[in-house]
Protein backbone atom coordinates (compact mmCIF):
# COMPACT_ATOMS: atom_id res chain seq x y z
CA UNK A 1 0.00 0.00 0.00
CA UNK A 2 1.30 3.73 -0.84
CA UNK A 3 0.42 7.10 -1.20
CA UNK A 4 -0.39 7.61 -4.30
CA UNK A 5 -0.68 11.59 -6.67
CA UNK A 6 -3.10 11.56 -9.20
CA UNK A 7 -2.10 13.49 -12.21
CA UNK A 8 -4.99 14.05 -14.84
CA UNK A 9 -6.42 16.87 -16.89
CA UNK A 10 -10.39 15.43 -16.06
CA UNK A 11 -11.80 15.20 -13.07
CA UNK A 12 -13.38 12.21 -14.28
CA UNK A 13 -10.65 10.65 -15.03
CA UNK A 14 -9.39 11.40 -11.85
CA UNK A 15 -12.28 10.33 -10.05
CA UNK A 16 -12.50 6.72 -11.21
CA UNK A 17 -8.60 6.29 -10.26
CA UNK A 18 -9.39 7.89 -6.81
CA UNK A 19 -12.22 5.15 -6.61
CA UNK A 20 -10.27 2.13 -8.10
CA UNK A 21 -6.81 2.96 -5.88
CA UNK A 22 -8.31 3.32 -2.59
CA UNK A 23 -10.80 0.43 -3.45
CA UNK A 24 -7.16 -1.34 -3.40
CA UNK A 25 -6.45 -0.29 0.09
CA UNK A 26 -3.80 3.18 -0.98
CA UNK A 27 -4.02 6.68 0.14
CA UNK A 28 -4.52 9.13 -2.12
CA UNK A 29 -1.67 11.81 -1.38
CA UNK A 30 -3.34 14.51 -3.64
CA UNK A 31 -4.25 15.37 -7.39
CA UNK A 32 -2.63 17.35 -10.40
CA UNK A 33 -4.64 18.39 -13.34
CA UNK A 34 -1.83 19.25 -15.36
CA UNK A 35 1.83 18.78 -15.25
CA UNK A 36 3.12 21.95 -13.97
CA UNK A 37 0.64 21.09 -10.69
CA UNK A 38 1.78 17.97 -10.88
CA UNK A 39 5.83 18.68 -10.43
CA UNK A 40 4.52 21.18 -7.98
CA UNK A 41 2.83 18.45 -5.79
CA UNK A 42 5.25 15.48 -6.17
CA UNK A 43 7.69 18.37 -4.23
CA UNK A 44 5.07 19.17 -1.59
CA UNK A 45 3.94 15.79 -0.77
CA UNK A 46 6.90 12.73 -1.67
CA UNK A 47 4.23 10.61 -2.38
CA UNK A 48 4.92 6.87 -2.78
CA UNK A 49 3.97 6.97 -6.63
CA UNK A 50 2.52 8.97 -9.52
CA UNK A 51 -0.12 7.88 -11.73
CA UNK A 52 0.27 10.77 -14.76
CA UNK A 53 -1.89 11.37 -17.17
CA UNK A 54 0.28 11.92 -21.09
CA UNK A 55 -1.57 14.23 -22.56
CA UNK A 56 -2.62 17.41 -20.64
CA UNK A 57 -2.40 21.15 -20.99
CA UNK A 58 0.22 23.37 -20.01
CA UNK A 59 3.04 20.96 -19.27
CA UNK A 60 2.22 17.73 -20.61
CA UNK A 61 2.86 14.10 -18.75
CA UNK A 62 6.43 13.06 -20.70
CA UNK A 63 7.75 16.91 -19.26
CA UNK A 64 6.13 16.71 -16.16
CA UNK A 65 8.08 12.70 -15.91
CA UNK A 66 11.30 14.38 -16.49
CA UNK A 67 11.02 17.25 -14.19
CA UNK A 68 9.82 14.94 -11.46
CA UNK A 69 12.80 12.33 -11.89
CA UNK A 70 15.35 15.36 -11.72
CA UNK A 71 14.38 15.91 -8.50
CA UNK A 72 14.31 12.34 -7.62
CA UNK A 73 15.60 9.72 -9.93
CA UNK A 74 13.63 6.96 -7.56
CA UNK A 75 10.72 8.56 -8.23
CA UNK A 76 8.03 5.84 -9.68
CA UNK A 77 5.34 7.20 -12.26
CA UNK A 78 3.01 4.80 -13.83
CA UNK A 79 1.66 6.58 -17.41
CA UNK A 80 -1.71 7.10 -18.41
CA UNK A 81 -2.06 6.56 -21.90
CA UNK A 82 -5.16 6.53 -24.65
CA UNK A 83 -5.60 3.95 -26.98
CA UNK A 84 -3.51 5.02 -30.02
CA UNK A 85 -0.94 6.35 -27.85
CA UNK A 86 1.23 3.62 -27.02
CA UNK A 87 3.44 4.63 -29.17
CA UNK A 88 4.44 7.38 -26.05
CA UNK A 89 4.87 4.42 -24.03
CA UNK A 90 8.80 4.03 -25.25
CA UNK A 91 9.35 7.28 -24.99
CA UNK A 92 8.03 7.52 -21.51
CA UNK A 93 10.18 4.31 -20.38
CA UNK A 94 12.92 5.99 -21.69
CA UNK A 95 12.36 9.14 -19.90
CA UNK A 96 12.35 6.94 -16.67
CA UNK A 97 8.19 6.02 -15.94
CA UNK A 98 8.42 2.51 -14.23
CA UNK A 99 4.87 1.13 -15.76
CA UNK A 100 2.16 2.14 -17.85
CA UNK A 101 -1.58 2.06 -17.96
CA UNK A 102 -3.90 2.32 -21.12
CA UNK A 103 -7.49 3.90 -21.01
CA UNK A 104 -9.81 2.76 -20.60
CA UNK A 105 -8.31 0.47 -17.73
CA UNK A 106 -10.30 -1.73 -15.36
CA UNK A 107 -9.91 -1.63 -11.83
CA UNK A 108 -7.65 -5.00 -11.09
CA UNK A 109 -5.69 -4.46 -13.92
CA UNK A 110 -4.32 -1.07 -12.04
CA UNK A 111 -4.04 -2.48 -8.91
CA UNK A 112 -2.20 -5.21 -10.18
CA UNK A 113 0.17 -2.71 -11.98
CA UNK A 114 0.37 -0.40 -9.26
CA UNK A 115 1.46 -2.96 -6.76
CA UNK A 116 4.26 -3.81 -9.23
CA UNK A 117 5.31 -1.05 -9.43
CA UNK A 118 5.44 -0.09 -5.64
CA UNK A 119 7.17 -3.25 -4.96
CA UNK A 120 10.31 -2.29 -7.73
CA UNK B 1 0.19 -41.11 -41.46
CA UNK B 2 0.58 -41.19 -37.69
CA UNK B 3 -1.64 -42.49 -34.77
CA UNK B 4 -2.64 -40.77 -32.28
CA UNK B 5 -4.54 -41.62 -29.22
CA UNK B 6 -8.12 -40.06 -28.79
CA UNK B 7 -11.62 -39.75 -27.07
CA UNK B 8 -14.62 -38.80 -29.74
CA UNK B 9 -17.75 -38.43 -28.40
CA UNK B 10 -20.02 -41.40 -30.42
CA UNK B 11 -24.00 -41.05 -29.32
CA UNK B 12 -23.42 -39.29 -26.25
CA UNK B 13 -20.39 -41.19 -25.54
CA UNK B 14 -16.94 -40.95 -25.24
CA UNK B 15 -14.90 -43.39 -27.50
CA UNK B 16 -11.37 -44.09 -26.70
CA UNK B 17 -9.73 -44.85 -30.29
CA UNK B 18 -6.49 -44.35 -31.92
CA UNK B 19 -7.14 -41.60 -34.89
CA UNK B 20 -4.91 -41.96 -37.85
CA UNK B 21 -4.03 -38.02 -39.33
CA UNK B 22 -2.42 -37.24 -41.99
CA UNK B 23 -1.75 -33.35 -43.43
CA UNK B 24 -5.57 -33.32 -45.28
CA UNK B 25 -7.08 -35.42 -43.06
CA UNK B 26 -8.26 -37.32 -39.88
CA UNK B 27 -9.67 -40.76 -40.22
CA UNK B 28 -11.57 -42.86 -37.27
CA UNK B 29 -11.64 -46.19 -36.92
CA UNK B 30 -14.46 -48.48 -35.54
CA UNK B 31 -17.17 -47.71 -34.06
CA UNK B 32 -16.95 -44.72 -35.06
CA UNK B 33 -15.32 -45.87 -38.87
CA UNK B 34 -15.31 -41.98 -40.52
CA UNK B 35 -12.75 -40.17 -42.12
CA UNK B 36 -12.96 -36.16 -42.18
CA UNK B 37 -10.81 -34.09 -45.16
CA UNK B 38 -9.74 -30.71 -43.05
CA UNK B 39 -10.78 -28.76 -46.13
CA UNK B 40 -14.68 -30.05 -45.30
CA UNK B 41 -14.17 -28.41 -41.98
CA UNK B 42 -15.92 -25.23 -41.75
CA UNK B 43 -15.36 -23.81 -38.02
CA UNK B 44 -13.46 -24.77 -34.60
CA UNK B 45 -13.59 -23.88 -31.34
CA UNK B 46 -12.11 -24.90 -28.38
CA UNK B 47 -13.75 -25.30 -25.06
CA UNK B 48 -11.56 -26.99 -22.05
CA UNK B 49 -9.31 -28.84 -23.68
CA UNK B 50 -12.69 -30.21 -25.66
CA UNK B 51 -12.14 -29.24 -29.64
CA UNK B 52 -15.58 -29.03 -31.48
CA UNK B 53 -15.42 -29.07 -35.06
CA UNK B 54 -17.98 -28.58 -37.90
CA UNK B 55 -18.12 -30.64 -40.73
CA UNK B 56 -19.82 -29.71 -43.97
CA UNK B 57 -22.13 -32.89 -44.81
CA UNK B 58 -25.57 -33.50 -45.46
CA UNK B 59 -26.49 -32.24 -42.73
CA UNK B 60 -23.72 -30.76 -41.10
CA UNK B 61 -21.97 -32.64 -38.55
CA UNK B 62 -20.36 -31.73 -35.21
CA UNK B 63 -17.25 -33.43 -33.72
CA UNK B 64 -15.94 -33.68 -30.62
CA UNK B 65 -12.42 -34.77 -29.86
CA UNK B 66 -10.43 -34.53 -26.61
CA UNK B 67 -7.02 -35.80 -25.99
CA UNK B 68 -3.88 -34.54 -24.11
CA UNK B 69 -2.27 -30.90 -25.31
CA UNK B 70 0.40 -32.35 -27.26
CA UNK B 71 -1.94 -33.92 -29.41
CA UNK B 72 -4.49 -31.54 -29.78
CA UNK B 73 -1.32 -28.50 -30.62
CA UNK B 74 -0.59 -30.71 -33.54
CA UNK B 75 -4.53 -31.58 -34.44
CA UNK B 76 -5.12 -27.58 -34.08
CA UNK B 77 -2.32 -26.28 -36.23
CA UNK B 78 -2.94 -29.30 -39.21
CA UNK B 79 -6.75 -28.53 -39.03
CA UNK B 80 -6.35 -24.86 -39.07
CA UNK B 81 -3.85 -24.81 -42.07
CA UNK B 82 -6.21 -27.52 -43.94
CA UNK B 83 -9.82 -26.06 -43.17
CA UNK B 84 -12.18 -23.94 -45.29
CA UNK B 85 -11.21 -20.77 -43.51
CA UNK B 86 -10.06 -17.22 -44.57
CA UNK B 87 -6.58 -17.29 -43.69
CA UNK B 88 -3.68 -14.94 -44.40
CA UNK B 89 0.26 -14.81 -43.31
CA UNK B 90 0.81 -11.92 -40.61
CA UNK B 91 2.83 -10.59 -37.80
CA UNK B 92 0.59 -11.08 -34.65
CA UNK B 93 0.77 -9.87 -31.46
CA UNK B 94 -1.83 -11.46 -28.88
CA UNK B 95 -2.53 -10.70 -26.00
CA UNK B 96 -1.41 -7.05 -26.62
CA UNK B 97 -3.04 -5.23 -23.89
CA UNK B 98 -4.79 -6.51 -21.58
CA UNK B 99 -7.48 -4.92 -19.11
CA UNK B 100 -5.66 -1.59 -20.12
CA UNK B 101 -2.24 -3.03 -19.24
CA UNK B 102 0.37 -3.75 -21.73
CA UNK B 103 1.13 -7.09 -21.13
CA UNK B 104 4.49 -7.95 -20.79
CA UNK B 105 6.73 -9.57 -22.66
CA UNK B 106 4.35 -9.07 -25.60
CA UNK B 107 6.07 -9.59 -29.23
CA UNK B 108 5.33 -9.92 -32.75
CA UNK B 109 5.25 -13.63 -33.55
CA UNK B 110 5.54 -14.73 -37.39
CA UNK B 111 2.13 -16.91 -38.20
CA UNK B 112 -1.01 -16.70 -39.76
CA UNK B 113 -4.66 -15.29 -38.64
CA UNK B 114 -7.59 -18.08 -39.71
CA UNK B 115 -10.93 -17.00 -39.58
CA UNK B 116 -13.46 -19.69 -39.09
CA UNK B 117 -17.07 -19.57 -38.81
CA UNK B 118 -17.26 -18.49 -35.15
CA UNK B 119 -13.45 -17.67 -34.11
CA UNK B 120 -10.49 -15.52 -34.99
CA UNK B 121 -7.57 -17.91 -34.59
CA UNK B 122 -3.85 -16.80 -34.20
CA UNK B 123 -1.33 -19.59 -35.13
CA UNK B 124 2.30 -19.63 -34.56
CA UNK B 125 4.99 -22.29 -34.31
CA UNK B 126 4.61 -21.86 -30.41
CA UNK B 127 0.54 -20.97 -29.63
CA UNK B 128 -2.88 -20.72 -31.32
CA UNK B 129 -4.88 -18.78 -29.62
CA UNK B 130 -8.57 -18.53 -30.17
CA UNK B 131 -10.93 -15.36 -30.17
CA UNK B 132 -14.78 -16.24 -30.63
CA UNK B 133 -16.23 -13.59 -33.16
CA UNK B 134 -19.54 -12.91 -29.97
CA UNK B 135 -16.26 -11.96 -27.85
CA UNK B 136 -15.17 -9.21 -29.80
CA UNK B 137 -15.90 -5.89 -29.05
CA UNK B 138 -13.88 -3.78 -31.29
CA UNK B 139 -11.98 -4.10 -35.02
CA UNK B 140 -10.16 -1.14 -35.87
CA UNK B 141 -7.39 -0.28 -38.77
CA UNK B 142 -4.83 1.70 -37.19
CA UNK B 143 -1.67 2.56 -36.53
CA UNK B 144 1.11 1.81 -34.41
CA UNK B 145 5.10 2.45 -34.01
CA UNK B 146 6.75 -0.78 -35.25
CA UNK B 147 10.56 -0.52 -35.24
CA UNK B 148 10.54 3.25 -34.98
CA UNK B 149 8.38 3.51 -38.39
CA UNK B 150 4.76 4.52 -37.64
CA UNK B 151 3.01 0.84 -39.00
CA UNK B 152 -0.71 0.36 -40.15
CA UNK B 153 -2.03 -2.61 -38.37
CA UNK B 154 -5.28 -4.21 -37.13
CA UNK B 155 -6.66 -3.88 -33.31
CA UNK B 156 -8.92 -6.54 -31.97
CA UNK B 157 -10.58 -6.09 -28.91
CA UNK B 158 -11.98 -8.91 -27.22
CA UNK B 159 -13.75 -9.90 -23.95
CA UNK B 160 -11.96 -12.65 -21.69
CA UNK B 161 -13.35 -13.84 -18.38
CA UNK B 162 -14.28 -9.80 -18.00
CA UNK B 163 -11.08 -8.39 -19.17
CA UNK B 164 -11.00 -6.45 -22.57
CA UNK B 165 -8.25 -8.16 -24.24
CA UNK B 166 -6.48 -6.39 -27.25
CA UNK B 167 -4.64 -8.14 -29.97
CA UNK B 168 -2.42 -6.50 -33.00
CA UNK B 169 -2.27 -7.80 -36.46
CA UNK B 170 0.46 -6.88 -39.19
CA UNK B 171 0.61 -7.58 -42.48
CA UNK B 172 0.59 -5.50 -45.67
CA UNK B 173 -2.32 -2.63 -45.49
CA UNK B 174 -4.19 -4.03 -48.58
CA UNK B 175 -4.61 -7.23 -46.74
CA UNK B 176 -5.26 -5.10 -43.67
CA UNK B 177 -7.83 -3.58 -45.36
CA UNK B 178 -9.54 -6.81 -46.17
CA UNK B 179 -8.89 -8.10 -42.67
CA UNK B 180 -10.36 -5.55 -41.26
CA UNK B 181 -13.87 -5.55 -43.31
CA UNK B 182 -14.14 -8.96 -43.24
CA UNK B 183 -14.15 -9.15 -39.46
CA UNK B 184 -16.57 -5.78 -39.26
CA UNK B 185 -18.63 -7.99 -41.06
CA UNK B 186 -18.43 -10.74 -39.52
CA UNK B 187 -19.28 -9.15 -36.10
CA UNK B 188 -21.37 -6.40 -37.34
CA UNK B 189 -24.02 -7.32 -34.69
CA UNK B 190 -21.86 -5.21 -32.27
CA UNK B 191 -21.48 -1.59 -34.51
CA UNK B 192 -23.46 1.43 -32.85
CA UNK B 193 -24.23 4.79 -34.25
CA UNK B 194 -22.21 6.51 -31.67
CA UNK B 195 -25.31 8.66 -30.87
CA UNK B 196 -27.34 6.06 -28.75
CA UNK B 197 -25.31 7.58 -25.51
CA UNK B 198 -25.48 10.82 -23.96
CA UNK B 199 -22.24 12.10 -22.10
CA UNK B 200 -23.35 10.77 -18.78
CA UNK B 201 -24.59 7.73 -19.86
CA UNK B 202 -21.26 7.61 -21.62
CA UNK B 203 -19.51 8.14 -18.29
CA UNK B 204 -21.79 5.30 -16.12
CA UNK B 205 -20.20 2.69 -19.17
CA UNK B 206 -16.81 4.10 -18.80
CA UNK B 207 -17.41 3.55 -15.19
CA UNK B 208 -18.95 0.02 -15.44
CA UNK B 209 -16.22 -1.29 -17.63
CA UNK B 210 -13.33 -0.22 -15.08
CA UNK B 211 -15.37 -2.25 -12.55
CA UNK B 212 -17.37 0.15 -10.27
CA UNK B 213 -20.42 -0.85 -8.93
CA UNK B 214 -23.78 0.84 -8.56
CA UNK B 215 -22.98 2.62 -4.93
CA UNK B 216 -19.70 4.14 -6.65
CA UNK B 217 -21.50 4.71 -9.82
CA UNK B 218 -23.81 7.11 -7.63
CA UNK B 219 -20.94 8.52 -5.10
CA UNK B 220 -18.70 9.41 -8.43
CA UNK B 221 -21.00 10.86 -10.79
CA UNK B 222 -23.60 12.16 -7.51
CA UNK B 223 -26.66 10.98 -9.09
CA UNK B 224 -29.33 9.17 -7.67
CA UNK B 225 -30.16 5.87 -7.78
CA UNK B 226 -33.16 6.27 -9.72
CA UNK B 227 -31.54 7.94 -12.47
CA UNK B 228 -28.57 5.54 -12.83
CA UNK B 229 -31.25 3.13 -12.62
CA UNK B 230 -32.81 4.54 -15.83
CA UNK B 231 -29.69 4.92 -17.12
CA UNK B 232 -28.62 0.98 -16.89
CA UNK B 233 -32.35 0.11 -18.26
CA UNK B 234 -30.71 2.11 -21.40
CA UNK B 235 -27.92 0.36 -21.80
CA UNK B 236 -29.22 -2.97 -21.28
CA UNK B 237 -32.19 -2.33 -24.05
CA UNK B 238 -29.26 -1.50 -26.21
CA UNK B 239 -27.27 -4.55 -25.35
CA UNK B 240 -23.76 -3.09 -23.75
CA UNK B 241 -24.54 -4.19 -20.28
CA UNK B 242 -26.23 -7.08 -19.08
CA UNK B 243 -27.51 -7.25 -14.95
CA UNK B 244 -24.98 -9.42 -13.28
CA UNK B 245 -26.77 -9.33 -9.55
CA UNK B 246 -29.59 -7.51 -8.19
CA UNK B 247 -29.49 -6.04 -4.67
CA UNK B 248 -31.37 -5.13 -2.03
CA UNK B 249 -31.59 -2.41 0.45
CA UNK B 250 -33.90 -2.99 3.59
CA UNK B 251 -35.25 -0.96 6.54
CA UNK B 252 -35.68 -2.23 9.67
CA UNK B 253 -39.38 -3.20 10.49
CA UNK B 254 -40.87 -2.80 14.30
CA UNK B 255 -39.63 -6.46 15.36
CA UNK B 256 -36.11 -6.02 14.61
CA UNK B 257 -36.05 -2.10 15.86
CA UNK B 258 -36.90 -3.84 19.20
CA UNK B 259 -34.41 -6.80 18.26
CA UNK B 260 -31.57 -3.89 18.04
CA UNK B 261 -32.84 -2.14 21.17
CA UNK B 262 -32.91 -5.14 23.27
CA UNK B 263 -29.20 -6.36 21.76
CA UNK B 264 -27.95 -3.21 22.79
CA UNK B 265 -28.96 -2.88 26.17
CA UNK B 266 -28.16 -6.10 26.81
CA UNK B 267 -24.72 -5.11 25.52
CA UNK B 268 -24.51 -1.98 27.38
CA UNK B 269 -25.79 -3.22 30.83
Amino acid sequence: MGTILIVDDTLFMRTLLKNILFSGGHSIAGEAANGEEAVAKYKELKPDLVTMDVVMPKVNGIEALKAIKQLDPAARVIMCTAVGQEQMVKLAIKTGAKGYIVKPFQAPKVLEEVKNVLAS
Amino acid sequence: MTEVPLKVEHDGKWVVIKASVSEDRITFPEPIDKEILFKSIFDMEEKKSVLVLMVKGNPDAIIRIASVEKVLVVLKRLILAGCNAYRLMAYFMSPAIRGGVLAKNAQWEKGSIVVVKTGIWFVSAAKQICVPLTDVAAIELTKREVQGKQTDIVRIDHVESGEVVSSLVLCPLSTLQVLANFLKDATKGIDMAGNELDSVDQQVAMLVYSGMDSHAIENMLNIPHKQLDEIYDRIIKLGIAEVIIIRREVQLTTKGVRYISDATKTQTN
